[in-house]
């Protein structure tokens, strides 16, 4: 049997802006434009790439993360891959029997139990009807409403529904996963039962192509990453590396009010820039050089510290520490010299810095992304926060009156 | 050439692959039928039972024709042939547009959305001849030794609903136009057709017209082989026949090569 496979080969897309010709009264200047001028692989005036030159390939065992900003082209890719489109140019490829995560509860219908639906929704994404009896149990298991199975959906809760959805999904036995940022459906507990299912899914060897916003997830899921964003290049590489670029081209605000000379992470012992991922709780120090643009009065300089997945670790302010606010005035240079400790378990950080005018307490200047670090650490289970606990654990036995020893 | 061997090829792995969902699809169009309703199957012999009763009435004491056989037999049985063809168009034309969620994101071969909207006229069909055999039991109308034939005069007929609702479902999807029409075509071309009365005897230009079009032939194969006692009109059902599989060729063709466009132009 060939290796299952996921793999994007220079797919280019183009859409389409506004609508097509979409009445009849439309066909006629559009057969006459078609007419006159044949058919060209370039870009019309009311088109454009939404994807440009993507290749990727996904291998068993491991996880493509696709991330991106709204409209980037991350559900389009997906749904190359499930045939639903076709590349414009370049092919996209998947070999094996394709199990979507996308759209999961599409085919119910309202007026059908549980039961009748299971059956429905699972012979639309490809499940032999004797497969969907053998697994039936295990699925209304999983949904967790064996008491409702014979009730029309109509009469279910949103979170039942999505249940439902991803419960007949989560069985169908793919070759390849594609999924597109349907975990955050159901409860707390629900989430949680479905990642440890993505996560036996990737143990069985099942490459997967994974849409989210949740960089968390794409953090702990995914070895590689590809970032898509409108009009420019895809990058694809390391999770750590691709993240990184993603949340710190996300804050680049550029402000035209100031100029930065530099901006530079550093270990704040050896004074070397950062490269590479850091141990928790590694001091670290930011030098900033920047030239001001335009008069600047009463500056503080606010440092903030983000996780890729938009979660606030820090934000603070000089002139609350103490520090005495500055005038800009045009051309003066502003350098900045601050030093903290990354107190914190793995992920992917960004630091931004923003210049306050402290009498109206407004950002003067917003200068987002300064810098991006990673924190590597497998030790703990979860959490953002390194907290150094000593544990001190004793056990006192109880006294037990009666107890008989025997031999 | 290859590249049409191909797609022919791939049109019946796709159906072969997903028979079971047609199946699911049939079945759920068939379930909810039963839903919330009290006559539930009643209602597919009760629309051709009640044309059958005001048409008896105008075309037999209004305005009398001649038939072969009594007139609420000659009737019903044009009536429900007739429905099955226009059951499937009117459930296909929409069949892409209405179920959009499913079209623009989960991948299955579309065909499958008229082929059901077909199978499920078909039951109906069935269940509307068991009326078919109970008239023909009253009126002492025995079967004729033609019978025989019947299945040539179904095939010929499901195939020819089959290509008309792939082309209106496909044309629909990029043209919201086609529904409006189809309506009207729909009802005028029941009129074109010896549903009601026979149109064969018709002259002139109009008659020519009208012998264009091929659910003439199909109506009247089933009502020759049914009670006329005699085989159908080989010429005329011949050349329904293949027109049929023709424009089945040719519309499930286009339809499976524009498929991968319907989730842009939806």
């Amino acid at each position: 049997m060939p290796e299952s496979v996921i793999a994007f080969d220079g797919v280019w897309k183009k859409f389409r802006r506004g609508e097509h010709h979409d009445s009849l009264r439309d066909l006629i200047p559009a057969l006459v434009r078609q007419f006159a001028k044949r058919r060209e692989p370039t870009l019309e005036a009311d088109e454009f790439w939404v994807l440009r030159n993507v290749s990727f390939e996904v291998r068993p065992g491991q996880t493509l993360g696709i991330i991106g900003p709204n409209g980037a082209g991350k559900s389009t890719a997906l749904k190359l891959l499930t045939r639903i489109m076709k590349p414009t140019r370049g092919t996209a490829r998947v070999q094996g029997r394709v199990g979507a995560l996308i759209e999961l509860a599409a085919g119910f219908h309202p007026d059908l139990t549980g039961r009748e639906n299971i059956f429905l929704q699972g012979a639309i994404m490809g499940m032999k009807r004797d497969a969907i009896r053998r697994r039936f149990d295990e699925i209304v298991e999983f949904a967790g409403i064996p008491d409702f199975i014979d009730t029309p959906v109509k009469r279910y809760s949103s979170g039942m529904n999505a249940r439902l959805g991803f419960a007949i999904a989560a069985h169908v036995d793919p070759d390849v996963l594609l999924i597109d940022e349907v975990l955050a459906v159901g409860d707390f507990s629900f989430q949680q039962k479905c990642y440890e299912r993505l996560e036996s899914f990737r143990r069985d060897g099942i490459p997967i192509a994974f849409v989210s916003h949740n960089m968390q997830a794409i953090a702990s899921l995914c070895e590689q990453v590809l970032l898509l964003r409108p009009g420019q290049e895809p990058v694809l590489g390391g999770v750590n590396a691709v993240l990184a670029e993603y949340v710190s081209s996300k804050g680049s605000l550029a402000d035209a009010r100031v100029t930065v000379l530099e901006a530079t992470l550093r270990h704040r012992d050896t004074g070397a820039a950062l490269a590479g991922p850091i141990p928790p709780c590694a001091e670290l120090q930011l030098d900033l050089e920047l030239r001001a643009e335009a008069n600047l009065p009463r500056c503080g300089v606010m440092l903030n510290i983000m996780r890729a997945d938009g979660l606030v670790i820090f934000t603070g302010m000089s002139t609350l520490d103490g520090l005495s606010e500055s005038h800009l005035q045009t051309g003066d240079h502003l350098t900045a010299r601050i030093v903290f400790s990354a107190n914190l378990l793995r992920g992917t950080y960004t630091v931004n810095i923003q210049l306050i005018d402290t009498l109206r307490q407004w950002p003067a200047v917003i200068i987002g992304g300064v810098g991006s670090f990673v924190v590597a650490e497998t030790t703990r289970i979860a959490g953002c926060a390194e907290v150094l606990p000593l544990y001190e654990v004793a056990v006192a036995r109880a006294v037990r009156s009666g107890a008989k020893v025997t031999l | 050439m290859k590249q049409l061997i191909a797609d022919c090829r791939e049109m019946f792995v796709e159906q072969a692959q997903y028979r079971e969902l047609l199946y699911e699809m049939t079945r759920r169009d068939l379930l909810i039928r039963y839903k919330q309703t009290i006559m539930g199957f009643g209602w597919a012999v009760f629309m051709p039972l009640v044309n059958t009763a005001v048409f008896s009435v105008i075309f037999t004491r209004v305005a009398p024709i001649e038939t072969q056989v009594p007139y609420p037999l000659f009737a019903f049985c044009g009536l429900l042939a007739w429905n099955f063809s226009a059951s499937t168009f009117r459930a296909s034309v929409g069949s892409l547009t209405s179920n959009a969620a499913l079209v623009t994101k989960v991948f299955f071969p579309r065909e499958l959305f008229p082929f059901s909207a077909m199978l499920v006229a078909l039951v109906d069909l069935a269940v509307g001849s068991t009326v078919l055999i109970a008239l023909m039991a009253w009126f002492r109308v025995p079967p004729s030794p033609y019978i025989v034939l019947l299945p040539v005069v179904v095939v010929i007929h499901v195939v020819f609903t089959m290509a008309v609702s792939l082309f209106v479902a496909m044309a629909n999807l990029f043209y919201r136009d086609v529904k409006y029409i189809f309506e009207v075509v729909v009802t005028l071309w029941m009129f074109a057709t010896s549903v009601l009365y026979p149109v064969t005897s018709l002259g002139g230009r109009l008659g020519t017209l009208l012998r264009l079009n091929p659910m003439t032939p199909i109506i009247d194969g089933y009502r020759d082989v049914l009670f006329g006692g005699k085989p159908p009109d080989w010429l005329s059902l011949g050349a329904a026949a293949l027109l049929s599989f023709a424009v089945l060729f040719a519309a499930w063709l286009q339809f499976h090569r524009s498929e991968f466009e319907f989730a842009e132009r939806i």
